[in-house]
């Protein structure tokens, strides 16, 4: 009972480790411009439309975060094998997989902006200078967190991966989890305000982003601002449910049965089955069926 | 018609081709000699194993509906990530499931890791769509489909000008759970192989216990395990080309293609990782 009582404590706290890496993860891309709706960032001066936002997105989210949180990992665990105290070790490996990340960020940052030279898009050194140290801010945050979170699956779960192993699965899942929730809301919501609440976005309007903020020109710090009220506690909601049901159901319901945390997988899957059933019958009654705005706006 | 004057993109059926059949039988052929040749008979019965875990990854993938760019402006329905992304993250979820429930046998392993995988694609895909109903204010509607072939919903009339659809519809739903089922099953088949055959030749080659080899067996096979994952992942991403919807996608009649190749490409990479203690001892 004491050992269950233990692992639901560990699990609780893993889940809330998860949910912060989640919400870091979709920030951080979203100021980075990393996720999806990178190509109409890209696409954007092609248009037309030179503006200040950051564009870093080289590989998707998925990859990326499983090669920093793996790197992370990784250098915690020689540290750790050092005999370095492990929250020391895992702080000083996220650290130093921050800086390959700012590494990207620049580099990426650069030719991407530099290949859009002959649309005019300037590179403009101070979103260099400004955005990157907050992208790598959050970024930290993010590898911190899963790091953290894999340690205590191995030394309190006694999950048998060793600790770079666990920080690509979980890296990568993390990512696949961030970009499936938070890119929507800043590629339509935010890239898109001028566009009609409610609808998608019609195809003819790709690269005709919103570059203008409340106080002049809109940068990546605003799209921060943005996600961090909707699409970025949404992913880390998303992700801190994946990695809490993964292990309370193993937790908890192994001791009964073998087959126990199966049934448990099951059951769970099918209420998330309900609950989004509900939410889209929901929306289908309240929303009701698209009606072509008076005034087409794009 | 591309401008490279390949063959024209279809979104029905392209059966392999009859070459492209005899070459791959010829292939996995090839591999489970050589597979008998390194490990007799465990190692035939390994890659076939492997084999098998490969040809599910890459039919799972074909179920999960991804959008990419378009889903994130609400231009398409699906899951706003790449098909090989999101198809590796729930696989390696599950793998992370199975690996753990390794110890309790064979069937519980398997079944851990197909649960595993269905639980992350079932979370994401609600959370997908909480973000779109509620972040966005969009409906779910499939621009592939009238009619949704589950609950009867009808689409058209839900579509916003100028797009292909928009959100996650329920068929799209069941689709992402049962490709991260099949995603984390296929990658526990292939880590269990693989730990077995590594459990088996490292305390011979390293003259140690089964204990004290564990943690290299476990690191070896995971490393394997996650690389075939992205392998069948990747490929089956080029077989779907772009968007996919789901099951009810016209473009899911094109998993015989890759089904075909995943084998041919499992048999040849878990060839590598089968063999790779014998290399070691050759060199």
């Amino acid at each position: 009972m004491e050992e269950i009582v233990f692992g639901i404590g560990i699990t609780a706290l893993a889940g809330a480790l998860a949910t912060v890496a989640g919400a870091a993860e979709d920030v951080e891309s979203d100021i980075g411009s990393q996720g999806d709706p990178n190509s109409q960032v890209q696409l954007a001066p092609q248009m037309g439309y030179i503006h200040r936002i950051f564009n870093k997105a080289i590989a998707g989210e998925p990859p990326a975060y499983g090669l920093w949180v793996a790197l992370g990992a990784g250098l915690a665990w020689a540290f750790m094998a050092m005999q370095i105290n492990p929250i020391l070790a895992i702080v000083l490996g996220s650290a130093l997989a921050v800086f390959v990340q700012g590494i990207y960020a620049t580099t990426a940052y650069l030719g991407r902006t530099a290949s859009l030279a002959k649309f005019g898009q300037p590179v403009y050194i101070d979103i260099l200078k400004s955005m990157t140290t907050v992208t790598m801010a959050h970024a930290f945050v993010a590898i911190f967190t899963t790091v953290a979170m894999c340690h205590l699956m191995i030394s309190a779960l006694g999950h048998p991966f060793p600790l770079p192993l666990l920080g690509i699965v979980w890296g990568i899942a993390l990512g696949a989890a961030g970009s499936a929730t938070g890119n929507p809301f800043y590629g339509k919501e935010r890239q898109y305000q001028e566009q009609k609440f409610g609808a998608g976005v019609p195809i003819s309007a790709s690269g005709n982003i919103v570059r203008y903020a409340e106080a002049g020109q809109r940068n990546s710090l605003d799209n921060g601002f943005f996600s961090a009220k909707l699409g970025g506690p949404a992913s880390g909601i998303c992700f801190g449910l994946i990695v809490f049901f993964e292990l309370w159901r193993t937790v908890v319901f192994e001791e009964l049965n073998i087959w126990g945390p199966i049934v448990v997988g099951v059951v769970v899957i099918l209420i998330f089955a309900i609950i989004d059933r509900y939410i889209e019958v929901w929306a289908r009654k309240n929303f009701g069926p698209y009606t072509a705005p008076e005034e087409a706006s794009s | 018609m591309s401008a490279l004057g390949g063959p024209k993109q279809t979104g029905g059926v392209q059966s392999p081709t009859a070459i492209g059949i005899v070459l791959s039988i010829v292939l996995i052929v090839v591999a489970l000699g050589l597979a008998y040749f390194l490990v007799q008979m465990a190692g035939v019965l390994a890659l076939v194993g492997i084999i098998i875990g490969g040809v599910l990854v890459a039919f799972g993938v074909h179920f999960v509906p991804v959008g990419g760019a378009p889903a994130a402006m609400g231009q398409s329905p699906g899951i706003a990530t790449g098909v090989a992304m999101l198809a590796a993250g729930a696989g390696l979820a599950g793998l992370f499931g199975g690996a753990w429930a390794a110890p309790l046998g064979l069937a519980v392993a398997l079944a851990g890791g197909a649960v595993g995988g269905g639980l992350l694609m079932a979370i994401t895909c609600t959370m997908v769509n909480v973000i779109y109903i509620f972040g966005m204010g969009i409906p779910a509607a499939s621009g592939k489909v009238a009619k949704d072939p589950i609950t009867g919903d009808t689409f058209p009339e839900y579509k916003s000008q100028g797009t292909e659809g928009h959100g996650l519809p329920f068929i799209s739903w069941v689709g992402g759970v049962i490709g991260g089922a099949l995603g984390g099953l296929g990658g526990t088949l292939i880590y269990l192989e693989l730990l077995d055959i590594y459990q088996a030749q490292l305390p011979v080659l390293l003259n140690a216990t089964v204990e004290q080899i564990a943690p290299v067996a476990i690191s070896l096979a995971g490393i394997f395990a996650v690389a075939m994952f992205l392998i069948n992942a990747v490929l089956a991403a080029y077989n779907i080309t772009g968007t996919i919807e789901g099951p009810h996608d016209p473009k899911f009649k094109r998993f015989p293609r890759a089904v075909v190749a995943a084998a041919v490409a499992s048999a040849v990479a878990g060839l590598f990782a089968i063999g790779l203690l014998q290399l070691v001892g050759v060199f």
